[in-house]
């Protein structure tokens, strides 16, 4: 499976990254919507993208938008990374096509439960 | 707390970003006092924080999330607008910012936030969000009507969350606008629209776009640079093979291959370019808290921030640059009541400008304070010794305010918290220099002062001047190059005197001391005809002119500078080496270097504005007569067990290690192999008698401790057993001695020493006749 | 262990140098020669862009200069300060030695070579003087530049 991790700040990535390869995951990174497009259309075969919601350039809801505008990546499963202050961007993110939300700091099994969640992770 | 491997890279990351983002923080709160409702900037200090406090969540700084917590919160409200910026709230912001450094630098020292939880700070920000919320000034109706006539959101302050978040992305100041939508763009326009982006101080101050780049590794950027260089290379081989052949195809492919490797240069130059904006933001607050410091009211203007230099200049120009401004503040700037005294504005004005002008950047600092008195510094000059009343009181204004870059004169001023540290305006001068730039000061008393800087893009690339010598190519930096001379040989006899053993040329009025390559080389002379004509270089380095004589001018090239390794870093003559079009290496002149070498140039103290302002007609003599004082330095010389001599180090070229086993016979005469001649030997110990010449042949005697000696093309190697020490004193004969060869004796650092008369000993070898002085 | 040597030859004698210090051993290179630089150092070369600083290991060893008309060899060393070539008379073979064989430098060595050579190979019929490229490159300590 593979993880791709969408944030503008490298340390996040990391974190991410690090938990997603102790699931199991193979893990790519973009530093801003743009360049995760980018990383989309070069590779393919992503199983989930993990986006944050602030970045510059091109940030998780616009991000989330061009995904599911692109037919070929239906099949991706997009999962909205936010903080408790901003609930209602959980909400807009969902409608334009996001398929689940993580809030930050998650603790213990939040990512694979999510994870789980999506069909992306075998439970 | 304690990290494992793999969460220590994390946290170094958090830590690079957090640092970096904070110092954009810094620079957008200071903007925001002028400018309280710019909603860029407070959306770019809100995500700052915030990402900061989202990261400790996961990394278990508790302490620093709880600060960057409240801080966040009193953020979100100024980025609502339900609160509006006033200055009691950027104290409390830079105090929190202050706070996070601090928590920052320990997780960086120790690895935990600490213990403290700045209950104090933390109130002090939720006062700050309380008190004033109720006076906040609510203005969604204004916003609203505000986007129906498309007036410029910038006026606006914002109140919904939706708004918010459009501006924090799209950082473009068009409301009703979509996001930004980059699907019909190929890769390299988004690159360059990022760069431009970038570049742009409007929409950086967004706080995305320094992240929105790329980062790529600088070891990466200079490999690219150094293939670049390569490519350059090879495309000047490549064009000068087409210029001996005429093929129309080749020469169509080359004129192509020209193009594009120039393009390609600089495309991969620009992306080693930084905008000086980088250093520049963190004026404001040094400014802020310095003009605090002194009791000041600054304002700084920062003006073409977006200018772009080459990354290792601009860390290069970094500490001058503060350097600067910590002066303008501490002494430029006068304190409010001096100024309402003097009929200004209670608030100084500080102005730094950065533009492009003839392929340079142009630094500009420049404040409307006090200004610098030229009387006064003549005066200091001469009470620090370092012009005499005569010199100093021929300087005309704009020459005496030069006078700040001596050494030792800024320094020994009263040393303030600010501008103290013993960084003299010297240390500024000699850092630009350095880096092939100039610096320039103009003052107007009770008016201000304006510092000028003027620095090369790049120093990877450079163009030069080609010039022939003795058969050898040298590359001279352009930067320092003034004009050409060409003298026929028959003027070239008349126009170049000489002064007391230097030469000069007088150009148009002015004496312009003349070096030769050769000479100062060293470079054996072959057959120096002195019937030919005499090509001049026009150089300026420090400030001060000198023409260099080469044998042949070539041409104007850019060349692509290459470090030198360790070996040769010593020799302060070259600044590098470069490959030429035929493939052969040519070493580039350092002309400051050269300067120094043969005294033209002050090393440190004899900097020379004296000699700048001096007549002509006089320039020569007492040019020569400083100079002897300032190397009157005298090499000390062990030889024997107990044997010490001193020889002029004026007289001294080199010091030099042969092995014994190099030493030959030629007529009777001690000689090595030396740079393609032979250098006869003299031992010193002859000199002082039999009785300490036997320690010398015993240990240490597999290699001879040489001091070179040269005079008019001949040298000499004087062979002792240690070098022991320079000091330069002044010195005062004790002691006439009547063995040849010596001077007398002289006390240097309390022990009798000898002074060798290295002029005798060398009229001795020229006459071939060997003293015999040992007894 | 068995390591693997470059060799090579300064008039009779028999030099080495560890192959995987090698970066290329290349015939006469043109060279620029760099005034005012110690006497070892005999120019710089361009190898293909790089610039490499050319050390002549006979004067560096104190040797008599090779005969006026005989070019000498490169053997081009990677060092910490960039590529350097060391000129020498003959290339020889690479050899394969065994760390048994390995001594320290014999008392009878004379000055100069002492402080360069680290050691000595007991190959049959022959010494093979290892030379330490680092010891080789730390003749500047005293021919800096003085004031003039």
């Amino acid at each position: 499976m593979r993880a791709l991790v969408v944030d503008d700040s490298k340390a996040m990535r990391m974190l991410l990254g690090r938990q997603l390869r102790q699931l199991g995951f193979e893990v790519g990174e973009a530093g801003d919507g743009l360049q995760a497009l980018e990383v989309l259309r070069a590779e393919s075969q992503w199983s989930v993208v993990l986006v944050d919601w602030n970045m510059p350039r091109m940030d998780g809801l616009s991000f989330v938008q061009e995904v599911r505008g692109e037919p070929d990546w239906a099949g991706i499963q997009l999962m909205m990374v936010t903080t408790e202050t901003e609930t209602d961007q959980v909400v807009r993110a969902l409608e334009a096509g996001a398929n689940e939300y993580l809030m930050k700091p998650f603790v213990g099994g939040a990512l694979a439960e999510k994870l789980a969640l999506l069909g992306v992770l075998a439970a | 707390m304690s990290l494992d491997n793999d969460l220590e890279e994390v946290v170094h990351e958090f830590l690079v970003e957090s640092y970096e983002n904070l110092d954009q923080l810094d620079r957008d709160l200071i903007e925001l006092e002028r400018d309280p409702k710019s909603a860029e900037r407070l959306g770019s200090v809100f995500r700052t924080i915030h990402t900061i406090k989202g990261t400790c969540g996961f990394l278990g700084f508790e302490r620093l999330e709880g600060v960057a917590h409240v801080g966040e919160s009193l953020l979100s409200r100024l980025r609502d607008g339900r609160l509006l910026l006033d200055a009691d709230i950027t104290s409390g912001l830079l105090a929190m910012v202050d706070a996070v450094r601090i928590m920052l630098a320990r997780i960086e020292s120790e690895g935990n936030d600490g213990e403290d939880h700045y209950p104090s700070l933390c109130a002090r920000l939720e006062a700050l969000q309380e008190e004033v919320a109720a006076s906040a000034r609510p203005a969604p109706h204004e916003a609203e009507s505000m986007m129906e006539t498309g007036s410029p959101r910038e006026e606006t302050p914002f109140s919904t969350e939706e708004e918010m978040s459009e501006i924090e992305t799209t950082g473009v100041a068009t409301p009703a606008a979509p996001l930004p939508v980059a699907t019909e763009r190929t890769f390299s326009e988004e690159l360059e629209e990022g760069r431009r982006e970038g570049a742009d101080p409007e929409v950086r101050s967004s706080g995305g776009v320094a992240e929105s780049t790329i980062r790529v590794d600088v070891h990466l950027l200079d490999r690219l640079m150094n293939l670049v260089g390569e490519l350059v290379l090879s495309r000047n081989q490549v064009l000068q093979h087409t210029q001996q052949r005429s093929e129309a195809g080749l020469a169509a492919t080359a004129q192509r291959l020209n193009l594009i490797t120039t393009e390609l240069q600089e495309g991969v130059m620009k992306t080693r370019m930084q905008p000086i904006g980088g250093v520049w933001g963190r004026f404001p607050r040094v400014v802020r808290d310095l003009a605090v410091t002194c009791g000041k009211q600054v304002d700084i203007e920062l003006d073409g921030r977006d200018t772009e230099l080459d990354r290792s200049i601009i860390e290069a120009i970094k500490d001058p640059l503060t350097h600067v401004v910590r002066n303008s503040i501490d002494h430029g700037i006068e304190g409010p009541a001096e100024r309402l005294a003097a009929g200004k504005s209670a608030t100084g004005r500080l102005r730094m400008r950065a533009f492009h002008e003839g392929g340079q950047v142009n630094i500009e600092i420049s404040d409307d304070g006090r200004g610098i008195d030229p009387e006064k510094l003549r005066e200091r000059a001469v009470a620090r010794g370092l012009l005499t009343h005569e010199q100093a009181s021929r300087l005309n204004d704009r020459e005496a305010i030069q006078l700040i870059f001596l050494a030792g004169f800024s320094t020994a001023e009263k040393v303030s918290n600010v501008s103290g540290r013993g960084v003299g305006m010297d240390v500024v001068k000699t850092n630009v220099e350095r880096i092939g730039g100039m610096v320039d000061v103009q003052s107007t008393v009770g008016a201000g002062t304006t510092l000028r800087m003027k620095i090369p893009l790049t120093l990877a690339i450079i163009p030069a001047l080609l010039v022939t010598t003795a058969g050898d190519r040298f590359a001279i930096p352009q930067g320092s190059l003034l004009e050409l001379v060409r003298l026929e040989s028959d003027v070239a006899k008349r126009a170049v005197e000489t002064i007391r053993g230097t030469r000069v040329y007088r150009l148009r009025g002015e004496l312009l001391p003349l070096v030769d390559l050769k000479h100062m080389l060293r470079i054996p002379q072959e057959s120096d005809t002195g019937s030919e004509a005499v090509n001049i270089v026009v150089l300026q380095a420090d400030g001060r002119r000198f023409g260099l004589i080469v044998d042949a001018i070539n041409d104007t090239e850019e060349i692509v500078v290459k470090p030198l390794g360790k070996s040769l870093k010593a020799l302060s003559s070259y600044a590098g080496a470069t490959i030429m079009g035929d493939g052969r290496v040519a070493l580039i002149l350092d002309v400051l270097g050269l300067g120094q070498e043969v005294g033209l140039v002050g090393r440190s103290h004899d900097q020379g504005v004296g000699a700048q302002a001096r007549t002509p007609g006089e320039a020569g003599e007492a040019g020569s007569g400083d100079e002897a004082k300032a190397t009157d330095a005298i090499l000390v010389v062990g030889v024997g067990e107990t044997g010490r001599l001193g020889l002029s180090l004026s007289a001294v070229d080199r010091l030099e290690e042969f092995p014994a086993e190099r030493i030959e016979i030629s007529g009777g005469q001690e000689v090595v192999q030396y740079r393609n001649d032979l250098l006869p030997l003299k031992r010193l110990a002859d000199l002082l008698g039999n009785s300490l010449r036997a320690s010398s042949d015993g240990e240490g005697a597999g290699v001879l401790q040489v001091v070179v000696c040269s005079r008019d093309g001949e040298s000499v190697g004087l062979v002792v057993d240690r070098i022991l020490d320079i000091v330069e004193e002044n010195i005062e004969l004790r002691r006439r001695l009547s063995q040849p060869g010596l001077l007398g004796s002289v006390v240097l650092q309390g022990k009798v020493t000898d002074l060798v008369d290295v002029g005798t000993l060398m009229d001795d070898l020229a006459s071939d006749t060997p003293t015999r002085v040992a007894a | 262990m068995a390591r693997q040597y470059a060799t090579y030859y300064l008039g009779d004698e028999y030099f080495g140098v560890e192959v995987k210090q090698v970066q290329e051993v290349l015939r006469y290179q043109e060279m620029t020669r760099v005034p005012l630089s110690s006497p070892v150092i005999r120019g710089l070369i361009n190898l293909r862009g790089q610039i490499v600083l050319a050390v002549d290991l006979r004067r560096r060893l104190g040797l008599p200069d090779r005969p006026e008309g005989t070019l000498p060899m490169n053997v081009v060393l990677q060092t910490d300060d960039g590529a350097v070539s060391l000129l020498v008379d003959r290339i020889g073979d690479v050899i394969t030695v065994a760390d048994e064989d390995f001594e320290l430098p014999p008392e009878n060595l004379r000055g100069v070579s002492r402080e360069i050579v680290r050691g000595v190979f007991k190959l049959d019929g022959a010494l093979l003087l290892v030379v330490d490229p680092a010891r080789v490159l730390d003749f500047e300590r005293r021919a800096e530049t003085l004031a003039a």
